[in-house]
């Protein structure tokens, strides 16, 4: 097994089980090449919380949004200059070990494995947080979803908003 | 009707432009001037001193985008058009920075807002600052050649609603408003300034300046960062650069620039960080302090008609009520203006996710959005920020201290009585923990009582000044009145790091103004020089 490839296994392994969920499971699409992190499954669980309301009633619908946000939040993190995605790749790294875990929602439960109740308990300790860190964590991840969804045309129609359409 | 794109007609016409993400190996360049950065400063340098005969390259580095490009979509313009995709913070994260990275740097990206220094900004330089000649009577016929230049004109169309709600608080409640003056010709009101023009109305330096310079021969260096001022003895000798790679990332070919003068225009954060790393003399340790940002903060009125904000001239009303109404130096005062609206910058810039956030971001089209522009940098408690050199780039602390949170505390109430004078059905002050509130009364007794913190409360700024401060001084001053430094006998600065305090203005026609003066007395001085056949 090539070095990069073990490195890759090791990382899907720990996310799976940080996530609490077996890797081919989900519905939602997962990365189409092995280019790196890119936190698929992470964002698949905050997805729905950090959305609510925003992503589309029908189920198809939601799944087809979510899996359009993932793949804007990567081309959002592909954009960032590299001190900032090291300073979120540290953090992604974080949710997805179990100590991480525990250090940030001081809970080793995966998450995949806690409610949508859990989920928002959690981004609301960090936004209400005395310590910075946690509050620069919880804004971090905020913006980065919040951005990468409302990049998408696919998602303006809620809106009711379209840019406009000029001769050229 | 297809839309004209001067700069691929103007590529094609044979402008000498190279794009350092396309060369191969390492490259020397040589000119009578030397540019670095292609916004509001260095555009308006370069027209001037090739207009005077001077052989001028311009190094940017940021990348030559043009109308073909600009869609309309802040996915693209984002990545393409600003500093680090606009996602720029303070170094604690509590203030959102936004400013431009392409040829034309910031007024590619601007709302076209243009304001003359003001007059109690002028004499507080001369007055504190050790500033000499930057008067009213002085600066204005630069301001106004540069107004006939730049197409600068008073708006004279109907405000779209967003401005118009604040136009109609002003009116309701007696406060001082004014029309805005802006730099477009033939303008499609579309409201998309701040992704790149798409129809090239807009008069940034992108389509004004730097074609004109090119046209008289000028050559243009995109996605190049200089790295390194050479120098020696009180002169520069060189620029160090290194070519960056379409995405922005520094490759391993290297540029070497050598010219008689030299011109620093990277802008507020770029030049001071350009000259601390390449150790230029700063015996007073002013570099990269005092760094001003009129650090701003909002506030969203949902309207029962639609507001639109995203549509139509972004910025044509402010409001100075309360700019300078407790003197230069008292406590700070802030000026009122609207920001258009658009569904990235908005939900990033607004408060809290799920179902609370998407009732929010349902009510886009009814949402009236006021900003209030912090004056910084006159109080004695307000110093500004300070950048600091890191391994890989640079940081910057921009500490929002208590004097900042008594402003903020301010201007949120005078925004949510203008909001609701204009007839808002209800106001939500963006800082986290607030409610809507329903009533100018109501939001009285709530913003006197608000908590207010960094991250907590949204701040943003679009207006990035000083850290390489102008003035006679050297205590207090790395460059004279005219932009030349003290220290290095062939480098002059020419872009807002030189304001020794923020403007309390939108800051593009200072920055064109200044430079119209700063870069004609330059252009002479090399002119005589180089007829006398001396060494410049």
């Amino acid at each position: 097994m090539k070095r990069r490839t073990f490195l890759l296994s090791a990382f899907a392994g720990t996310a799976a089980l940080a996530l609490g969920v077996n890797l081919y499971s989900p519905e939602l699409s997962l990365p189409d090449d092995s280019e790196g992190k890119d936190y698929r499954l992470l964002f698949s669980v905050l997805l729905p919380v950090m959305l609510d309301g925003a992503l589309p009633d029908v189920a198809t619908h939601k799944l087809v949004a979510q899996n359009r946000t993932l793949d804007a939040i990567k081309q959002s993190i592909a954009v960032l200059p590299s001190e900032q995605q090291i300073e979120l790749f540290e953090l992604l790294d974080m949710l997805e070990n179990r100590l991480g875990l525990l250090l940030l929602t001081s809970s080793m439960t995966p998450l995949l494995m806690r409610s949508p109740a859990e989920l928002t308990e959690m981004l609301e300790s960090w936004r209400h947080s005395y310590f910075s860190l946690l509050q620069t964590a919880y804004l971090g991840l905020r913006e980065l979803v919040m951005a990468s969804y409302y990049a998408c045309p696919e998602h303006w129609s809620r809106l009711h908003y379209a840019k406009p359409e000029l001769f050229k | 009707m297809a839309i004209i794109d001067p700069i691929v007609n103007g590529l094609n016409s044979g402008w000498q432009h190279i794009d350092a993400s396309q060369l191969q190996k390492n490259q020397q360049f040589e000119a009578d001037v030397i540019i670095v950065g292609t916004g509001a400063g260095g555009g308006v340098a370069a027209e001037i001193l090739t207009q005077a005969g001077l052989s001028v390259i311009m190094v940017e580095a940021g990348p030559l985008k043009s109308s073909s490009d600009f869609d309309m979509e802040e996915r693209v313009a984002y990545p393409n058009l600003y500093q680090q995709a606009a996602a720029m913070k303070t170094a604690d994260k509590g203030v959102s920075i936004f400013q431009g990275r392409a040829v034309g740097g910031s007024t590619t990206v601007n709302w076209t807002t243009s304001i003359r220094t003001p007059t109690e900004t002028l004499a507080f330089w001369e007055q504190n600052k050790s500033a000499v000649g930057l008067t009213r009577e002085s600066l204005d016929p630069w301001f106004e050649q540069m107004e006939q230049r730049l197409n600068i004109h008073q708006w004279n169309y109907e405000p779209n609603r967003n401005n118009a709600a604040l136009k109609q608080g002003c009116i309701n409640l007696g406060w001082d408003h004014t029309v805005i003056k802006r730099n477009v010709a033939g303008c499609w009101n579309t409201g998309y300034c701040g992704m790149g023009c798409p129809v090239n109305a807009k008069q940034s330096m992108l389509v004004t300046t730097i074609p004109a310079a090119l046209d008289k021969g000028a050559q243009l260096v995109s996605r190049a960062k200089v790295v390194k001022i050479e120098h020696h003895n009180g002169q520069v000798f060189a620029l160090k650069a290194q070519a960056l790679d379409v995405n922005l990332r520094p490759t391993a070919i290297e540029l070497l620039f050598k010219a008689k003068h030299y011109i620093l225009s990277a802008g507020a954060i770029h030049t001071p960080t350009l000259l601390m790393r390449s150790q230029v003399p700063d015996p007073h340790k002013l570099l990269g302090k005092r760094t001003f940002l009129h650090p701003t903060l909002f506030s969203g009125g949902v309207f029962a008609d639609a507001i639109n904000a995203h549509s139509g001239a972004p910025q044509s009303i402010y409001s100075d009520e309360f700019l300078w109404k407790n003197g230069a130096e008292g406590e700070l005062g802030y000026k009122l203006e609207v920001p258009p609206v658009h569904p990235v910058l908005i939900a990033s810039k607004t408060l809290g996710y799920g179902i609370s956030h998407a009732e929010l971001m349902s009510q886009f089209n009814q949402l009236q959005v006021t900003i209030a522009l912090v004056r910084d940098g006159y109080h004695p408690e307000s110093q500004g920020g300070e950048v600091h050199l890191t391994s890989t780039g640079f940081a910057l602390d921009y500490p929002l201290t208590d004097v900042f949170w008594r402003s903020a505390r301010r201007a949120f109430a005078s925004m949510a009585e203008l909001q609701f004078s204009a007839g808002a059905l209800k106001v939500l002050p963006i800082s986290d923990g607030m409610p809507y509130l329903s009533s100018w009364k109501a939001a009285k007794e709530s913003i006197a009582q608000m908590s207010l913190a960094p991250l907590r409360t949204v701040v943003a700024s679009a207006h990035v000044m000083g850290g390489c401060p102008l003035g006679e001084d050297k205590k207090l001053a790395m460059v004279d009145s005219y932009g030349q430094s003290h220290y290095l006998e062939n480098l002059s600065v020419m872009d807002g790091s030189i304001f020794p305090t923020s403007l309390g203005a939108n800051p593009q026609l200072s920055i064109y103004g200044i430079t119209a003066r700063n870069a004609t007395k330059l252009a002479e001085r090399l002119a005589e020089k180089l007829t006398a056949g001396d060494k410049v």
